[in-house]
């Protein structure tokens, strides 16, 4: 198991899918903060006046993220913060099917209202959440421009 | 270590994110004007409406997109009710007025060339007029997919406290 998660190969896989998944998430975020904004409020849990600050500063986070899992600068850094991430969005898209909340989550752009696409949000976070974590577990330091 | 390399991560989102929205055309001001949910009250839904109708949206809502200022608000109520007291910006499309022929070509021609994703919001006075879900529905039918209604109406914008615009002087008896 030790070796499974520690290989080079399937560890450099793994940098490239998420970190291509959060940088690919984070442009329209970043180009449209009102939507993304907007995406936020629909979660009903951040106090109202944070909301535009995060939508600001969120999709930053999750592009340097990106960048740098596949770079390798800031390595741990960036695996920690994105292994965050993936639980705050895993706990925000359960607590707000639980509570009934139709919902778009927002992930990749803020459009329709639907429980169906919050469902399928969820199973997707999931997902990344569980490549995120082979990250955080993992030794390999391969292919990397920094140390990590 | 790890600590450093957080830190340096969102300094440097913030400062990326704070500098872009002060040069970018989708500026959105950094401290948020969102009102509170008010004890999870959702949105009203008339006994008339029915499966398929255009989504219907809470006061937090309207005020929400009203705040963002890229939504259409669409007065649906007489010409006069509509001058005498409206949400600020709307338009007055007033359902019981329309024409019975071209009836496509005068709501395109009211809406301004809106596209069919554009966001707009039908209201009407409060609970007791259907005007609004009426118009929505015909909005609809008409392609326009970004369609809501805000059911609770010009009534209940008033009794939170909200901005209304009066468009002339004599509404005493309104």
């Amino acid at each position: 198991m030790r070796r499974f998660i520690d290989n080079d190969y399937l560890t450099v896989l793994l940098r490239l899918a998420v970190g291509i998944t959060f940088m690919y998430a984070s442009v329209y975020k970043i180009i449209e903060p009102a939507s993304f904004a907007k995406s936020i409020w629909y979660y009903h849990m951040v106090p109202g006046s944070l909301i535009n600050l995060i939508a600001l500063v969120l999709p930053w986070v999750e592009l340097l993220c990106g960048l740098f899992l596949i770079a390798g600068i800031n390595y741990r850094g960036s695996v920690v913060l994105v292994n965050l991430m993936m639980i705050v969005f895993v706990i925000a898209l359960t607590t707000t099917i639980a509570r009934g909340i139709s919902i778009d989550c927002g992930c990749f752009k803020a459009a329709v209202v639907s429980s169906e696409a919050a469902w399928d949000s969820l199973y997707f976070d999931v997902v990344l959440l569980v490549l995120a974590a082979q990250l955080f577990f993992s030794r390999s330091s391969r292919w990397m421009l920094a140390r990590r | 270590m790890i600590f450093r390399q957080i830190l340096v991560i969102v300094g440097l989102s913030v400062i990326l994110g704070l500098g872009l929205n002060t040069v970018s055309p989708n500026k959105i001001d950094v401290i948020g004007k969102y009102r509170s949910l008010s004890a999870g009250n959702g949105p009203i839904v008339p006994p008339s409406a029915s499966e398929g109708d255009p989504p219907f949206i809470a006061i937090d809502l309207a005020e929400l997109e009203y705040s963002q200022g890229t939504t259409l608000f669409i007065d649906t109520r007489d010409p006069e009710e509509f001058e005498c007291g409206t949400i600020p910006g709307s338009i007055n499309i007033p359902f019981d007025y329309l024409p019975e022929e071209n009836l496509e070509q005068y709501i395109d021609s009211a809406l301004g060339g809106a596209t069919l994703d554009q966001a707009m919001i039908a209201f009407c006075s409060g609970e007791e007029c259907d005007l609004s879900l009426h118009l929505a529905r015909n909005l609809q039918a008409m392609g326009y997919t970004n369609a809501s209604i805000f059911f609770g109406g010009s009534r209940e914008w008033e009794k939170f406290g909200l901005d209304i615009e009066k468009r002339r002087a004599d509404c005493a008896d309104l």
